[in-house]
């Protein structure tokens, strides 16, 4: 219980101090989005430009202290208003409602491939360790880790585009709106990202459950004349999940990061491809709201993961 | 020397995986070290047809603006081990000095401190590299600097676990005993025996900064465009997909026998430094 409440109460410190550290990170940039709103409309006399820049400064409230200027944001961020975009002229928690669901789908889906994916290989490479399955199987998630997502990415699209004559949708189609035509969308940004979460997967699934298949609980289970399948589903892959899952915050930081890469390959209108537009055009307002829902997202899964793992785990103990 | 041939020897012969890695990496270094001599052209050299497709004389054609892509492919592997080793280097040193140090003072320095690590690593790692690559502005040292920024907070959380542990040694317990100031007991007892989890970390994490380098450069945020950056290259290949393939093909191979070599490498070190995974499962 100590260990819960301590985990709970280190939360907010955290996502406050992330948020500060983007904060102050955004405003030490040479060349803020006054002057590149100014220079960009390419007016002639700097005199007339030094003023605008003023004027735009002050409007965007960038003159002031930039403590004051977090604690007003932060204020305004409690209750759901992440300011104005400066490029798309609209507030940015509307940008947040139409790109984060669409985001958040991919993540799902791409999870749930990963899974279906990469639990079955880890079992058969370690219920048929050392024969040619188990070597492909390792193979194949090697090359997994070592192929970097945007070159797997580019590749799945150039064989798209050559082999089927596939072209990246000009709009995004929600899934209430066509189930179908919005999974033909994602699926593939899905399927390249499933590619790469899954390898340590498969590793991890496999090592572990050589190992568990070793204790003595395990043994019990076949002595009193239990069937291999059930053995190895019920009483040995249920105990070699517990690592499988807490790995979840590696897989969820890389998939945050990922989902930036692919969703600028496929074409997915989400957060990812949003941010790193925002990040581009010194989009300040998008910038910080976006990477601090990814800061929560991210810091939420290590929680809820921790969490997790105390309860299924009753043996450990932290400190 | 014959000592070394049959180490060597004994190295492949119990680490397979591992010795085609460093074969591999040998490779990289090579190319990294020859780059002038290997490239038949400059890498930024701009004086040929656009879009040639692979010939005797361009074995991996030209690029968009008729560039050789097997010079800027083989400068690229000078550029991706630069970065890769100056960042790992210089992160995981910093993150080394910053965990034992934190861990041996201990009290109100070290709790601070871990919070600011917390804040860090709350931070998914893309997007904390995206986020300093907006705020330093496009170049070369400036992804040095982000991914140093990067990688130095988990160096420090998993050194400063393992400094935790050695600070309760009997030996370190002993070094105090005979009056030895603190700094000596870090930079004789805790350092040295951190040591050996330095060297893994440093040779798992030169992948992972190549990676991530060339993301940055594949988002358009990493090293400026004329550099002969493998992401970058991947990006202008992108574009030019449907013409000439050969674009984004040899870069994105490029990048993936790299990151495959050093990734079987740091295995097979982390294996061969930690007996407790020695003949293990993985």
């Amino acid at each position: 219980m100590r260990y819960v409440a301590r985990r709970l109460l280190l939360f907010v410190p955290t996502l406050l101090g992330a948020s500060i550290l983007i904060f102050v990170l955004l405003r030490l940039v040479p060349g803020d989005i006054a002057e590149i709103l100014v220079y960009q409309t390419g007016s002639e006399a700097s005199v007339i430009q030094q003023r605008q820049i003023g004027q735009i400064r002050a409007e965007l409230g960038l003159d002031r202290p930039v403590a004051v200027q977090y604690v007003e944001w932060l204020g305004a961020a409690v209750r759901g208003d992440f300011g104005r975009s400066y490029m798309q002229q609209r507030p940015v928690a509307d940008i947040l409602r139409e790109r984060v669901p669409r985001s958040l789908e991919l993540a799902l889906l791409t999870i749930t491939l990963a899974f279906l994916w990469a639990v079955p290989l880890g079992v058969v490479s370690a219920v048929r360790q050392n024969t040619w399955a188990d070597y492909l199987v390792r193979v194949l998630s090697i090359s997994g880790l070592s192929l970097p997502i945007f070159f797997t990415g580019v590749l799945v699209l150039y064989l798209l585009v050559r082999l089927f004559g596939w072209l990246p949708p000009l709009e995004f189609v929600s899934f209430t709106v066509s189930p179908l035509e919005n999974l033909k969308q994602l699926i593939w940004p899905a399927l390249v990202q499933a590619y790469y979460i899954s390898a340590p997967i498969t590793r991890l699934t496999r090592s572990q459950l050589l190992e568990v298949v070793r204790q003595d609980y395990v043994r019990t289970a076949r002595a009193k004349g239990l069937g291999e399948r059930r053995v190895v589903y019920r009483h040995a892959l249920a105990n070699s999940l517990l690592p499988v899952v807490t790995f979840a915050g590696w897989w969820g930081g890389r998939l945050l990061g990922g989902i930036v890469i692919v969703e600028i390959i496929f074409s997915v209108p989400g957060m990812g491809s949003a941010l790193a537009a925002a990040v581009a055009q010194r989009d300040y307002p998008t910038v910080q709201a976006m990477v601090f829902v990814m800061a929560l997202v991210f810091l939420t899964l290590n929680l809820l993961v921790d969490l997790l793992y105390a309860w299924l785990d009753p043996r450990i103990k932290y400190t | 020397m014959r000592g070394a041939l049959s180490g060597l020897g004994r190295f492949a012969a119990r680490q397979p995986l591992g010795a085609v890695g460093a074969v591999l990496v040998l490779i990289l270094i090579a190319t990294a070290m020859l780059a002038p001599r290997l490239a038949p052209h400059g890498p930024k050299e701009a004086a040929f047809a656009p879009y040639l497709p692979p010939s005797a004389e361009f074995p991996l054609g030209t690029d968009q603006i008729g560039r050789d892509v097997l010079s800027r492919v083989i400068w690229g592997a000078r550029l991706s081990l630069y970065v890769g080793l100056a960042s790992v280097v210089f992160g995981v040193t910093l993150g080394w000095l910053w965990g034992v140090v934190s861990a041996y003072v201990g009290g109100v320095a070290d709790t601070a401190s871990q919070r600011v690590v917390d804040a860090l690593m709350a931070l998914p790692p893309i997007i904390l590299a995206l986020s300093l690559m907006a705020a330093l502005g496009q170049s070369v040292n400036n992804v040095i600097l982000a991914l140093t920024i990067l990688l130095t907070p988990t160096a420090s959380r998993t050194l400063r676990s393992l400094a935790l542990s050695i600070r309760e040694s009997p030996y370190v317990e002993a070094a105090r005993a005979v009056g030895c100031p603190t700094w000596r007991v870090i930079a004789l007892h805790v350092l040295p025996n951190t040591f050996a989890t330095y060297i893994v970390l440093v040779t798992v994490n030169v992948s992972y900064a190549i990676v991530v380098e060339a993301s940055l450069s594949f988002l358009g945020l990493g090293a400026p465009p004329d550099e002969p950056s493998w992401g970058a290259m991947l990006t202008a290949g992108t574009q030019a997909m449907e013409p000439a393939p050969w674009m984004f093909m040899f870069p994105g191979l490029a990048i993936s026998l790299t990151v495959f070599g050093l990734n079987l490498l740091g295995d097979a070190v982390r294996d061969l430094t930690d007996p407790h995974l020695r003949g293990g499962l993985g």
